[in-house]
């Protein structure tokens, strides 16, 4: 139950990662950086003006995206034809900066936001589930789910899977592909944003905090397929899933070990993913 | 082995291996005139990523695999050399090599699973084995769990940081040794023709896998021994600090700041990132590593090639007509870390 509950804020980090991902082909090791910045954009939000983190997810992950169409246009469209590798040390430079510079402002204190409705409890039947989280489920879900209908049914989003599909042949059917990259790079630094409002108010905050969840974001969309982002959802799902049964049965400084395991062995035996399309 | 002898001994015929002798003479002199600890605290540390750069340049650089996972090794090694050397009867520099020797075995493992994997994938298998074992490291009795070892150290008395500062600095001799030797030797230029593009050269007879895999073990042994030192140096460690991402990304940015797949650009980018991260240190405090974020968008964006790759590259457009085909001209590939072949 818990492990759901994770799970589709697990499935909203994975898939803002596997869009970027899709459709530009960039393995993004700022992810939990972006994430971190949702957090601390929510937490001033919470400290200054008071406003609820449910709802100050919503301009925190605005800000997001025009933070990630601003990096995208600085940092990494100048990038786009060079190697994997430059690309890969561009994102974890930013990541560093990021982080680093929260540091700086923040210094590494732990915040909290103490709101009522963690200490709440529902009880749905036989279950029992804390009430901020069904609620960042419910959200997560309803924008996991709004997402998908967004990029299989709208124009955009259209164009988002022909790039992702055929990145030579999107442009010749008058896609702009740079504008699209750049939409996709910023929506997806939003949905990290997003998340991380939602787990804000379950997490302490602190600059390093988003580090375990890009290399839990990258373990979903490895299990999901790279770049696809259905996947990348059930990805996370499975992730949340496979950690709350292992610290459940195993121990919970085990949960991380297994997220790699899964991990490895899904790279070694299956690099397309558990839900992946074979790619060439 | 014969191979290398024989580079080694045309080596000498050159006016650049005196450059080189006489280079490694002065570094074993400085310590004579510099009279504070700190300082030359500072040099071991610069010394030591210089080597590890260097022995990250075998892999990252001429076989151009970019692994972010090296902090395995290094971690393989100090952890291996901690626990080896509380054996009783064993001696530290024993220790040393056997802790080295099961990081090799531990780069055989990694390699043998991330190298089926390209591009983007490879990097991830390695982050993600690193990870394992950091988290292997935090959660086990053997290891000290969180809390962590103290750890021997391999020399005492009161020139404690000078006899470091002489390991590591023969510790990057070597270790620049062999990058020379992989620079000039058909195994290295194997290694370059798999940077250049895997699936000619490996149409064109090259075992890529066999070679990528070689070059993993040189460079994790190497790293295993400035792992060891480095504990040793500090006598105490913790899974967060000795298998921290952070030192794999390190080690990285050293050897592309100077220049991955040159021969100088590991010590070059280690000399300038270790000043300047030290320099920011009082600035900045827990933030130094913000100087290392800004070095990387800079270099990645402005000097791909690193500084020196960007300075030879200066100096051949200087003199077109007679500059020789470089292997790897990185204005033709783009999907490689350009550099040259010293």
């Amino acid at each position: 139950m818990n492990g759901l509950l994770t799970g589709a804020l697990y499935a909203l980090i994975g898939m803002g990662l596997a869009l970027i991902f899709g459709v530009m082909r960039i393995v993004n090791f700022a992810h939990g950086a972006f994430l971190m910045v949702g957090m601390y954009a929510t937490w001033l939000l919470f400290d200054l003006l008071k406003i609820n983190p449910y709802i100050g997810f919503v301009p925190a992950g605005i800000f997001l995206f025009g933070f990630g169409q601003l990096i995208y246009l600085l940092l990494i469209h100048p990038l786009r034809n060079r190697s994997h590798f430059m690309q890969i040390l561009m994102t974890a430079g930013i990541g560093l900066i990021l982080v680093d510079a929260a540091q700086l402002i923040f210094h590494a204190d732990y915040r909290q936001t103490n709101l009522d409705l963690v200490n709440r409890n529902l009880h749905l039947g036989p279950f029992t589930a804390n009430a901020a989280e069904v609620l960042s489920f419910g959200i997560a879900v309803a924008l996991v789910v709004g997402l998908h209908f967004y990029v299989t049914r709208s124009l955009t989003g259209q164009a988002l899977r022909a790039i992702a599909q055929n990145p030579e042949v999107a442009p010749l059917m008058g896609i702009n592909v740079g504008r699209i990259q750049g939409f996709s790079f910023a929506l997806g630094t939003a949905l990290a944003g997003v998340a991380g409002g939602l787990l804000l108010p379950r997490l302490y905050l602190f600059p390093s905090v988003g580090e375990d969840f890009t290399t839990k974001a990258f373990v979903m969309v490895v299990l999901g397929g790279m770049g696809s982002m259905e996947g990348a959802a059930l990805g996370g799902l499975v992730l949340g899933l496979a950690e709350n049964f292992t610290s459940l049965y195993v121990g919970n400084q085990w949960a991380l070990v297994v997220d790699f395991v899964l991990f490895l062995v899904v790279l070694s035996v299956k690099p397309s993913g558990i839900f992946g399309r074979q790619r060439a | 082995m014969r191979a290398f002898f024989v580079t080694f001994l045309n080596m000498l015929k050159s006016w650049k291996s005196w450059v080189f002798v006489a280079v490694t003479v002065a570094l074993f002199l400085v310590p004579g005139f510099v009279d504070n600890n700190y300082l030359v605290q500072v040099l071991f540390r610069i010394a030591l990523f210089a080597a590890l750069g260097l022995a990250w340049n075998i892999v990252g650089g001429y076989a151009g695999q970019l692994s972010l996972g090296h902090v395995a090794f290094f971690g393989v090694g100090a952890y291996g050399y901690a626990l080896f050397s509380e054996l009783p009867s064993m001696s530290k520099w024993l220790a040393l090599l056997l802790a080295a020797l099961v990081s090799v075995a531990m780069a055989a493992l990694i390699g043998s699973i991330a190298f089926r994997l390209r591009g983007p994938y490879f990097t991830l298998a390695t982050i993600a084995f690193a990870e394992v074992l950091r988290l292997v490291a935090t959660n086990l009795a053997v290891t000290g769990g969180a809390i962590g070892l103290t750890v021997t150290s391999l020399f005492t008395g009161r020139s404690f940081w000078r006899s470091f500062y002489f390991a590591a600095v023969t510790l990057a001799v070597v270790t620049f040794l062999v990058n020379v030797w992989v620079s000039r030797s058909r195994f290295g230029y194997y290694l370059m023709a798999i940077r250049e593009d895997e699936e000619t050269a490996g149409a064109v007879g090259i075992d890529t896998t066999s070679c990528k895999l070689q070059s993993l073990l040189i460079s994790a042994f190497f790293t295993a021994l400035g792992g060891a030192l480095y504990a040793s140096a500090f006598q105490f460690m913790i899974p967060d600090s000795i298998l921290n991402i952070d030192i794999s990304i390190q080690i990285a940015i050293v050897t592309m700041l100077g220049g991955a797949g040159t021969l100088l650009g590991p010590v070059v980018g280690a000399m300038l990132l270790l000043a300047a991260s030290e320099a920011f240190k009082n600035q900045f405090k827990e933030s130094h590593l913000l100087i290392y974020g800004i070095l990387i968008v800079g270099v990645v964006l402005f000097l791909p090639e690193g500084i020196v790759g960007g300075l030879r590259r200066l100096l051949q457009g200087g003199k077109k007509g007679k500059a020789k085909p470089s292997v790897n001209a990185p204005v033709s590939i783009p999907s490689a870390p350009a550099g040259g072949v010293a």
